[in-house]
């Protein structure tokens, strides 16, 4: 397919350009084992004083932890700084090397900044979240882990539109990385399962910031705790946000090149 | 004659702008309320460009130039008028249209800023999907001709200015445009580079035969690179033809240098004296009476040497934008 074809070349780019700076991989692996670090430490702490955390058991928190990493490394693999590269080329102008390139702009915008190191946090992720698993033991099946892959999906969808839907509005507001800077901070609160927060702040966390449907949702596909409803709400949630992004950017769009006035 | 690789008729754009008051008080102001004004960036202005050509696009800055190759180039909607290229509408960004043309503007880079200028053009030949055969040959034109060798391998950011304009260019040129828009594409840079940016240009379109468009405000890059010139000044088209054209249209006057023994004589009763030095006289005379005047001065004074010229270009077109200023 064309998209993947091209996603692999501007990896395969970014991979070149990051291997010249070895320190980035150095401060990278270190950052992700310090903040993993932490993480671990800060829940060994938790559950000496309890057993379960919002309903869930050590181990499945930990798979939350495991899930949380995976996610937030390919946010910060691809999803930010492809947003941050939109707001910067709108305000620079370059964008409109974009627009008169013969891909799909948005798509062109969206891969044209990888950050390889990320890779270590998913890497990271999926070793915890394996670990977990396995301390698990037999609960968890074939069929759990297509829905937990199918939930990752629909949550990194969620994501990515949400965050453009954001980051489009520079086209009539150029100055909004503040915004971006609260949506990293509020990603923070999914490393702990959603159930622990007050109604108010849940209800936000799931459909004001859709942290929950990155997070939470595919751990909860994976300790066997998802319903059908939130699972068909998650893809609709998904393919909703995707199509209106998609016509978002294309009034902004429209905005940018004058059509619209 | 060929059908035309470019139409412009009639092209317009209007920016709304909101205008903000100095002050504290008018600052918060415009908070709530804003003065909507309209500027026309680009009003009304018509020109056709044959395949193949090369044209330059000249005007002061806030002319409009930019804005017309962006209108061009499919980046703006224009607000009223029409325009094909190639005989699409540019700014429909139909891929057939997009694959066959190309923007350069010398104060953006699309090139990627930490990694070698090579890689970044590995990206727009996935993204252009240049075959590998073409991808060498073009690889090799470009790098022969812009002496792009050693610059490949080092990161866009340790290049200089110029080095880098060249790789840019190079970048926007892979894929075989056959429509070449350059905005500004020697500014900044210093003259051996400009002119050696030109001396490409000129190659470039002889040797692809593309049709280039370019915007400067350094007279030098025009009257090197285009026979033929495009006036614009507030938006409107103010000339369109040959440069030697618009020197006949805007100058009354033509610049005669004589040299007699010293400064002592009085030359008034000839033409403007404008300065004197060694002996070297420049006078401005009323270009109908070019041959009188010479053949006076000829037979009145021991002339050792005399030549007629004319204005310098950049004089002329400063009398273009005067006389044409509301």
């Amino acid at each position: 397919m064309n998209y993947l074809r091209l996603f692999v070349v501007f990896f395969r780019v970014s991979l070149m350009g990051e291997l010249a700076y070895r320190v980035n991989f150095f401060v990278q692996l270190f950052q992700s084992f310090l903040s993993l670090g932490l993480s671990l430490i800060g829940l060994a702490v938790i559950f000496s004083f309890t057993n379960t955390l919002g309903g869930w058991r050590p181990d499945e928190v930990l798979a939350l932890v495991g899930v949380y990493f995976l996610v937030g490394g390919m946010i910060s693999l691809i999803i930010q700084p492809g947003m941050q590269e939109l707001i910067d080329s709108v305000r620079h102008g370059t964008l409109d090397f974009a627009l008169t390139k013969p891909e799909d702009a948005q798509f062109i915008i969206s891969i044209s900044r990888v950050e390889i190191w990320s890779l270590i946090d998913i890497l990271m992720g999926i070793g915890v979240l394996v670990f977990a698993l396995v301390r698990m033991g037999e609960r968890v099946g074939g069929w759990e882990a297509a829905i937990f892959i199918l939930m990752l999906l629909a949550g990194g969808v969620i994501i990515y539109s949400f965050w453009l839907i954001l980051a489009a509005l520079s086209f009539w507001f150029v100055r909004v990385e503040n915004i971006l800077t609260v949506f990293q901070s509020m990603f923070e609160a999914g490393r702990w399962p959603i159930s622990l927060y007050p109604g108010w702040l849940r209800y936000g966390l799931t459909f004001v910031i859709p942290v929950a449907f990155a997070v939470t949702v595919p751990a909860e596909a994976l300790t066997g705790r998802l319903n059908w409803e939130t699972l068909l709400i998650a893809v609709a949630l998904a393919v909703v946000l995707f199509i209106g992004s998609r016509l978002f950017w294309r009034a902004g769009l429209r905005h940018y090149s004058g059509a619209s006035a | 004659m060929k059908s035309p690789s470019i139409h412009v008729q009639n092209l317009r754009k209007v920016y709304t702008v909101s205008q903000q008051e100095a002050g504290t008080a008018a600052a918060l102001g415009s908070l709530v309320h804003r003065h909507k004004i309209e500027i026309a960036a680009v009003d009304g202005i018509s020109f056709d460009l044959a395949a193949g050509e090369m044209v330059g696009f000249l005007g002061p800055n806030g002319a409009g130039k930019t804005t017309t190759l962006k209108m061009l180039s499919g980046v703006l909607h224009p607000t009223t008028g029409e325009a094909t290229v190639l005989g699409y509408i540019p700014w429909k960004r139909e891929k057939p249209f997009l694959r066959q043309i190309t923007l350069v503007m010398g104060q953006r880079n699309q090139l990627v800023w930490d990694i070698p200028a090579l890689h970044s053009f590995e990206l727009n030949r996935a993204i252009y999907r240049i075959p590998p055969d073409d991808y060498r040959y073009m690889l090799d034109q470009l790098t022969e001709l812009l002496g792009l060798g050693p610059l490949l391998h080092k990161p866009v950011r340790n290049l200089s200015l110029g080095e880098r304009m060249k790789c840019e260019i190079a970048a926007a040129l892979l894929h075989r445009p056959s429509v070449v828009f350059l905005d500004e594409p020697t500014i900044g840079l210093d003259v051996t580079m400009q002119r050696r940016i030109r001396a490409f240009l000129t190659e470039y379109n002889q040797r692809f035969g593309a049709t280039v468009l370019l915007t400067s405000h350094y007279m030098a890059d025009v009257e090197a690179l285009a026979k033929r010139i495009v006036v614009i000044h507030h938006g409107k088209l103010l000339f369109d033809g040959d440069l030697s054209v618009l020197v006949q249209k805007f100058t009354a006057h033509k610049t005669i240098e004589v040299q007699i023994g010293d400064c002592q004589a009085d030359l008034n009763q000839y033409g403007e004296v404008l300065s004197c030095a060694d002996g070297h006289f420049t006078l401005r005379v009323p270009k109908a009476e070019t041959a009188r005047v010479t053949e006076r001065l000829l037979a009145d004074l021991p002339v050792i040497d005399l030549t007629v010229e004319d204005p310098p270009i950049e004089e002329v077109i400063e009398m273009v934008f005067a006389q044409e200023s509301p």
